[in-house]
């Protein structure tokens, strides 16, 4: 070996031997997964995101960064449009030879878990973080998380032993037509049990329901999450579409909620611990002013 | 009928047309390379010694991306034109397209089982799973297209009408069976499934496409031959028989090519619809019913229609993409509609 090479493989081995410098960070991010993006721009880096997918839609500027498409229809070429140093998504993210194509352009794709779970989120941050040089902040911020699902887990426990976990059913419609229900398994009945619900649905994944059954159950609270509509035009078509509802009690008592349906994407997001709290509220009424 | 344009001159126009298409294809997308580097990075991977100084990206993006998306786009389009000639010819039927034998509902059965099956039953051995996809819908298209032809044939005749019944059927059968299989499907794989039956042909890569550029190649190198049959057979069936053709031999084969071509093509990049249908008459309404014209001169244009096509779906949203089943049917259900209402169809 000669003497050059051997110093420049010593300044390469002692390059990398530093912990990571700012130089080093991957400045350009292109993101594929909408809790992820909402991470990236908590932890401080909005600044460095080029381009998000579709499921990017908080916080509300992301929606003026280029669109890369649905995570799971990504375009090589559209991403390396973007000139990107890094591409974030969760195992969602494809199809797999469009990854193989931006890894092979020396794009550093880095995979995360989309799994609803704190242990999950935890190493999802904390890597975030070390990739944004952004570390205390990312404990910091994981701690407050922790914190606040605490909270949320004793004001549940708090609440049920004055009052029963009401049956809750929660419906994922577009423009209030044909609502589909969430059964086991998916995020929507991880969020309601968090909130302290009973999900009355017992069926597997996200059903379309025959309004008939629908009527049977007799859900005491209702969650809807629209994707077309928000505020009280997503209820008002929801209930207009499906005037059985109105006979429900949920309807009757005026206890229906709204969700925002993105929160049941992508694994915990920053904003989930508020929903938490507005859902619980809601399920848990205070009783005459206590 | 007259034709429009002389077969010399089409076939001189269609080369040139598929020539700028492929250029094209080459030479655009949402990273803007400049056109030097292009031409130096093409060169290069024809083969030709030029220092490949500064030329990494652009090498990387011809010879990984936009290379195997371009060769994918050209065998599909043709291969898909050739298959709907074939089919128009063998029920001399205008309206017919490759999708009548039942190849397309097939191959999309054989997607959604592996799409579906695949979540539930997962466990593929590693090496095999990104194949399982493309083999369960080619196996599902040739599958579904042979029991259509089993049906159609009574006592060593093949009834075309039979069978064009039959593979209406066994397309609705399959459709249900699709159907069932995305309720039975979970929010992900649904999407993939969806995905799917859009066609694209984004993440083409050489792996998948050695399989169909061969299978092509040798549909379009064979079809060609049987043209003066075709030819007699547009008179009917028994007057190409008394003109000395073996009818029933011209109707496996071209059954069997159709399920090959179209199989392969949508196992490659899904379902991408229109061009099958519309080519063939596009070829026909400028260069008149020979298939000896027809037939070569539909590859070139299905090759080139794709392509163009494909341009469209990669540039319109960059750096997103449009489907590109969503851009040939755009493109293609009005020129339908226009061929209605000439009357002609």
């Amino acid at each position: 070996m000669r003497l050059s090479t051997r110093i420049a493989a010593l300044c390469v081995g002692w390059l990398f031997s530093h912990p990571a410098v700012a130089a080093d960070l991957p400045q350009r991010w292109v993101s594929a997964g909408g809790a992820l993006s909402e991470w990236v721009s908590a932890l401080g880096g909005e600044a460095k995101l080029v381009g998000v997918d579709t499921t990017s839609q908080h916080p509300q500027s992301l929606k003026a960064l280029p669109s890369i498409g649905y995570q799971r229809s990504l375009s090589a070429e559209g991403i390396l449009s973007l000139r990107p140093d890094i591409l974030i998504g969760t195992e969602e993210m494809g199809p797999p030879p469009v990854l193989a194509q931006v890894k092979a352009a020396r794009v550093r794709v880095e995979l995360f878990s989309a799994q609803a779970d704190l242990p999950t989120l935890a190493q999802n941050l904390i890597h975030l973080g070390q990739l944004l040089g952004a570390e205390a902040q990312a404990k910091q911020l994981l701690q407050t998380y922790q914190q606040q699902l605490d909270a949320q887990q004793a004001r549940v426990a708090q609440a049920q032993t004055a009052q029963k976990a009401p049956g809750v059913l929660l419906l994922l419609g577009h423009a209030g037509g044909k609502p589909l229900i969430a059964g086991k398994d998916t995020a929507a009945d991880w969020l309601l049990q968090q909130a302290g619900g009973r999900n009355l649905a017992t069926h597997s994944g996200y059903k379309p329901f025959s309004v008939e059954s629908l009527a049977s159950l007799d859900p005491e609270v209702l969650v809807f999450a629209d994707r077309a509509l928000s505020g009280e035009a997503a209820k008002t078509a929801l209930f207009k579409e499906n005037p059985i509802l109105n006979s429900s009690r949920a309807a009757k008592a005026g206890r229906v909620m709204q969700l925002d349906p993105t929160l049941l994407v992508g694994g915990l997001g920053p904003r989930l611990p508020a929903a938490l709290k507005t859902l619980t509220d809601g399920f848990y009424p205070a009783k005459g002013g206590q | 009928m007259t034709p429009l344009v002389k077969p010399r001159g089409l076939f001189i126009g269609l080369t040139l047309l598929c020539l700028l298409a492929t250029w094209l294809s080459l030479a655009l997308g949402p990273v803007s390379l400049p056109l030097f580097d292009t031409l130096r990075a093409a060169l290069r991977l024809l083969g030709v010694p030029l220092a490949p100084y500064g030329l990494e990206q652009a090498e990387l993006i011809l010879g990984q991306i936009r290379l195997p998306r371009t060769l994918l786009g050209l065998a599909v389009g043709g291969v898909l034109a050739l298959s709907g000639v074939a089919m128009q010819g063998l029920f001399r039927n205008p309206l017919a397209d490759p999708g009548l034998v039942g190849v397309s509902s097939g191959a999309a059965l054989g997607a959604a089982i592996a799409i579906v099956g695949g979540a539930v039953f997962g466990d593929v051995p590693e090496g095999f799973a990104p194949y399982l996809l493309s083999v369960c819908a080619f196996l599902g298209g040739l599958g579904v297209t042979a029991l259509v032809y089993r049906l159609g044939r009574r006592n060593g005749q093949t009834h075309v009408a039979t069978m064009l019944l039959a593979g209406i059927a066994l397309t609705a059968l399959a459709g249900s069976a699709v159907g069932l299989f995305t309720y039975l499907a979970d929010d992900a794989t649904l999407r993939t499934l969806t995905f799917w039956n859009l066609g694209s042909l984004n993440g083409a890569s050489y792996a998948r496409l050695w399989p169909l550029l061969i299978i092509s190649a040798g549909v379009a190198l064979w079809l060609p031959r049987r043209a003066k049959a075709l030819n007699a057979l547009l008179l009917g069936e028994s007057e190409a028989g008394h003109l000395g053709i073996d009818v029933e031999r011209l109707k496996r084969e071209l059954v069997f090519c159709t399920a090959l071509g179209v199989g392969a093509a949508v196992a490659a990049a899904g379902m991408i619809g229109f061009v099958g249908l519309v080519v063939p008459h596009l070829v026909r309404l400028l260069a008149g019913p020979d298939h000896r014209v027809l037939l070569p001169a539909s590859v070139l244009a299905g090759g080139s229609l794709l392509l163009l096509a494909d341009l469209v779906a990669r540039l319109a949203l960059a750096p997103a993409e449009l489907p590109i089943g969503i851009v040939t049917a755009f493109i293609g259900a009005p020129f339908f509609l226009y061929l209605l209402l000439r009357g002609r169809a």
